[in-house]
């Protein structure tokens, strides 16, 4: 026993010494080898759409990077991995890490995985950078000081964007509110932030209805019928799936389109299936961080969005730019910190403290990484109009609002900050 | 003959395996082991006894979420407190649900259980100021033998100390279920499964016998939750869903059913088998239903079942 | 629709004592293909209020699935019931990724014809016509399968054979026929009843295993092998989740499976059941 106790310690020693050597000699050899990036996208489900959305910006930045000669001479390299559910995600990301040894890893939607996530991520002292998934339990919680997993931006800056809007355009309009949300975090998240706003704006309301279907449902017909029966003069939902869709298209056949309401925050990432027949215009409709007909928009968006629609025969949604920022920030970390070190591939804590703070390019214009390691970015939402050349709906006026604006700073609580305003 | 061999050279291969395996490889076993445990407790339902649950993933999410809750909201961080934990908890739900579903046999039994399966998918989701909803309440470290081992990053920890902890549970386990197997209460559970009336003739206590396979069944599937969820990290509603269940009865059917150590070939293999082919394809689930199709229409034994059956029961 | 669903479930097992998993794959496979066939029937020019006759056909047309389908599960019908659930079950899988592969992971949705009819206020509350329509249609399939099981020869044959397996094959019927029979009008039941619900809703990919649940939830309710328990249990089913919705929607997610254990508990057998459990 005592033997093999001894073997073993030795053994292990000797292990990590070569693995120690290894990583030293990295970077002088792998000048030239690829440098591979892990992508966990969700390939089933209820997030599957969000999921190949992300991975397309993922793989659209790898390409172009590739082609212009990759990062420091080094061509990316994509190694993808399903995300699915937490238990399984975390078996993924830790072959991602341990077996297949990538550098990074990019992805992660569902709120489950990214609180499952950040702390292996620590663990495994291997680079996160998530494309979604932002609850302040996982921020505040559990990761108060994160050093290696990057996140998104919160999930309650649609709530805050589009609850600012319904406060300027309809205040005084409204009286009686109904919530119709899906029946997990950023559901509850989302109402309870409109809540604590339409409040702070001094707007008088009375809530009529609150329901919460499971997410992702596909049957609305007694939620409608509840609705008609509250009759709310405004319909508040954060909705991002297939279900955003089905329940309009249900809600516009109980006549309820006519004459309340809505404020959708989060339907523009379908927004190809709110079509014209049932989506009303006059309502105030989010669509993340990504609008893909922003007449002010660069030259890269409009490159994207063109390949897009020709490969995919679909408009872009807004995960495919969190996927391609997450690659662009990689790459501008890198080259900086190589800035920094005289030309040479830089270690990884180089990196990190290069991501700090980084900004680049994404194709909504420019965005960052703050010290605390959340997300910057631009959130567009807007008023439906049913005047464009599509069978659904879009947005006119576009209105932009940045994450200074609408995402809590770091180190204060969202409704401390919601009570500080001066509205 | 050949059994106490292959059984020798398994011991040996898990034993020495942080040895030679990398890391990952070593990630892979510690799932495997954690079935292993539910499923020793799901055989001796379904293989001794008879009845088929398509619930028993509650009692690993049960587990699960026991471990969580004790390394997050009590100082507790023991890894044998955890274990008996789970165990004690999973007694105290099993004792009302068992009583419900052994009165059902079957169909019946399948789909009652598959309800209290998803009643506890849909309650972890639902009061999430107790269960933390859809994200989950966090399975922080725990200590082995009382050592915290905080030179060792959560790798080293996950293939060092809480490999060889698992592998004793397991072992455990393994020895218990053996002893309850060929005890006079397993005898009679095997009467039951093959005629119940028989049984029932023959002076066994034929509901009573379920009740108890059902509880030791459900401390089983707990002990191997709470170690399933040391790994992740994390428990999750996920873990209670129908399909968790589906997929523990697709591991002890792949294993062998009436084998002693189906359950644990069958955890392994699925383990494996999921490894290669989710990195493979995204239709991994279909390949996963064919092999289940194959499985269960031309080797419904099982693998061990192909092997030859040594004399005496298993 | 979930009484169709239900319905198919409890004819086969009613007759050959096998649980279908599976069932909640049909009426995805008929939500999908519903929305094909129409979408292609519209292209080609169809007008629109005859929309439903592609659906409807669509929904026909996997009929065509129902005889190698029981061919599969007839390689294990002497074995215990448990490996045809697995079975099944195992059939669910593949049908998930099957249709995956055909249709992609994004939910898929039919243009328009929703409305195609109108809408009509009935007690103060606007209802499209559509929605009617279905009730219809679910009503006529539910008395044209009363009619038939009790009226044809056919049905009297399906039900004997529920009653004894054994007596009705040595009274010469001839069981492979009626099984793949029973077990093609199954599939249908099925993916009519997707079919018919699409132009309300969407087709996505978790629908197979999330209707799988409320399935079962109706056929416990109803009881096992009861056509009139299916209805009932889906007409109970159906104004919970109503109720719940309106009165606690809270609860919504869990009122379903609280009813199926507290029917399971008190009435074992379901209100109109006939297989003992």
């Amino acid at each position: 026993m005592r033997t093999t106790r001894r073997h073993f310690l030795a053994l292990s020693a000797g292990a990590a010494a070569v693995a120690a050597a290894r990583l030293d000699f990295a970077p002088a050899f792998a000048q030239s080898a690829p440098v591979r990036l892990g992508v966990l996208a969700a390939k089933a489900g209820v997030l599957a759409p969000v999921g190949e959305s992300g991975l397309r910006g993922v793989q659209w930045a790898t390409d172009r990077i590739n082609a212009a000669g990759g990062i420091l001479g080094r061509k990316i390299e994509l190694v993808i991995e399903e995300e699915s559910s937490p238990k399984d995600t975390v078996e993924r990301f830790r072959k991602l890490a341990l077996q297949d040894k990538v550098e990074v890893v990019t992805g992660a939607i569902s709120t489950g995985v990214g609180l499952a996530l950040g702390p292996v991520a620590e663990e495994m002292k291997t680079i996160w950078l998530a494309w979604d998934a932002t609850t302040q339990k996982g921020v505040e919680e559990t990761m108060p000081k994160p050093k290696y997993s990057f996140r998104s931006t919160d999930n309650e800056c649609e709530a805050v964007m589009g609850s600012i809007l319904t406060a300027r355009q309809w205040k005084g309009k409204f009286k009686t509110v109904a919530g119709i949300n899906p029946d997990y975090s950023y559901g509850r998240d989302n109402w309870a932030a409109f809540l604590a706003i339409m409040k702070k704006y001094g707007i008088e309301l009375s809530v009529v209805s609150e329901l919460w279907p499971k997410l992702g449902a596909t049957d609305f017909t007694a939620h409608v019928a509840a609705l008609q029966q509250a009759k709310p003069d405004l319909i508040f939902s954060c909705f991002w799936a297939g279900d955003t869709p089905i329940f309009m298209k249900q809600a516009h056949g109980a006549g309820l389109t006519k004459s309340t309401k809505f404020v959708l925050t989060t339907g523009g990432g379908v927004h190809e299936s709110l079509k014209k027949d049932f989506t009303p215009e006059g309502a105030i409709l989010g669509y993340n961080c990504f609008y893909f007909e922003y007449a002010r928009a660069s030259a890269l968006a409009k490159e994207f969005t063109r390949w897009h629609q020709e490969k995919f025969k679909e408009w872009p949604n807004y995960e495919s730019d969190h996927g391609y920022f997450t690659i662009a920030a990689y790459k501008a970390a890198v080259e900086r910190a190589a800035r920094a070190a005289g030309g040479k591939w830089p270690t990884q804590d180089a990196v990190i403290q290069a991501l700090e703070g980084v900004e680049a390019e994404s194709l909504s214009g420019p965005r960052r990484y703050r010290e605390d390691h959340i997300m910057e970015a631009t959130f567009f939402q807007g008023v439906t109009t049913h005047k464009n050349k599509h069978d659904f709906v879009t947005i006119d006026p576009v209105e932009t609002m940045t994450t200074k604006q609408i995402q809590k700073p770091s180190g204060v609580g969202l409704y401390d900050w919601i009570n500080g305003w001066k509205v | 003959m050949i059994r106490p061999v292959a059984a020798v050279l398994a011991a040996a291969a898990l034993l020495g395996a942080p040895l030679v395996a990398t890391p990952y490889q070593l990630t892979l076993l510690l799932p495997a082991f954690a079935y292993g445990i539910a499923l020793l407790g799901l055989n001796l339902l379904f293989g001794t006894t008879g009845l088929l649950s398509f619930g028993h993933a509650l009692f690993v999410a049960l587990g699960a979420y026991t471990a969580a809750w004790l390394t997050t909201r009590t100082p507790v961080r023991s890894l044998e407190v955890i274990v008996l934990a789970a165990a004690l908890v999973a007694t105290l739900v099993a004792v009302p649900v068992g009583l419900l579903c052994v009165r059902y046999v079957k169909i019946y039994f399948g789909i009652l259980t598959l309800a209290f399966g998803m009643l506890f998918y849909s309650f972890l989701y639902k009061f999430y100021t107790l269960t933390g909803g859809d994200e989950g309440i966090r399975v922080l470290r725990p200590t082995v033998l009382g050592q915290a081992f905080a030179s060792l990053d959560k790798v080293g920890f996950l293939t060092g100390p809480f490999y060889y902890a698992a592998l004793a549970v397991l072992a455990v386990a393994a020895l218990v279920m053996r002893r309850i197997v060929r005890s006079p209460f397993g005898l009679s559970l095997r009467a039951i499964r093959e005629n119940a009336d028989k049984a029932g003739y023959v002076g066994v206590g034929v509901r009573g016998h379920r009740f108890y396979a059902f509880v030791i069944a459900a401390v089983f599937g707990a002990v191997g939750g709470a170690l399933l969820a040391v790994p992740t990290g994390l428990a999750d509603p996920l873990l209670s869903y129908w399909t968790h269940s589906g997929n523990l009865v697709f591991m002890l059917l792949l294993g062998g059913f009436d084998r002693f150590l189906g359950p644990l070939v069958g955890a392994l293999v699925f383990i494996l088998l999921q490894d290669t082919v989710m990195s493979l394809t995204a239709y991994w689930r279909f390949v996963f239903g064919a092999v289940l199709a194959v499985v269960v229409i031309f080797f419904p034994r099982g693998l061990l079942g192909l092997l030859p059956r040594p004399g005496g029961p298993a | 629709m979930l009484f169709l669903v239900a319905a198919g479930l409890q004819l086969v097992f009613g007759v050959q004592k096998i649980l279908n998993l599976a069932c909640g794959s049909f009426y995805a496979l008929g939500a999908y293909t519903g929305v094909s066939v129409v979408t292609w029937a519209l292209g080609w020019g169809l007008p629109a209020p005859l929309f439903v006759l592609p659906l409807l056909a669509g929904g026909l047309a996997l009929a065509a699935l129902g005889p190698p389908l029981e061919r599969l599960l007839r390689t294990i019908y002497d074995r215990d019931e448990s490996f045809q659930l697995l079975l099944t079950f195992a059939l669910v899988l593949m049908f998930e990724d099957v249709i995956r592969f055909v249709w992609g992971p994004a939910p898929v949705q039919l243009r328009g014809s929703y409305l195609a009819y109108g809408q009509v206020t009935v007690v103060g509350t606007t209802v499209p016509v559509y929605n009617l329509v279905v009730m219809l249609a679910g009503a006529l399939i539910a008395v044209g399968m009363g009619w038939v099981l009790t009226r044809t020869r056919f049905g009297r044959i399906v039900r004997a054979t529920a009653e004894n397996r054994e007596m009705a094959a040595a009274l010469g019927v001839n069981m492979h026929r009626v099984y793949r029979r029973v077990f093609t009008l199954g599939v249908v039941l099925g993916t009519v009843g997707g079919a018919l619900v699409i132009p309300a809703t969407a087709a996505v990919s978790e629908m197979a295993i999330e209707v799988i649940v409320e399935a079962f939830a109706v056929v416990v309710i109803g009881g096992l092998g009861s056509m009139r328990g299916a209805a009932v249990g889906a007409l109970i089913v159906g104004l919970l989740k109503a109720g719940a919705i309106a009165t606690w929607p809270e609860v919504e997610m869990l009122a379903i499976y609280l009813v199926v254990i507290g029917v399971l508990v008190l009435r074992p057998a379901g209100l109109f059941a006939r297989a003992t459990p």
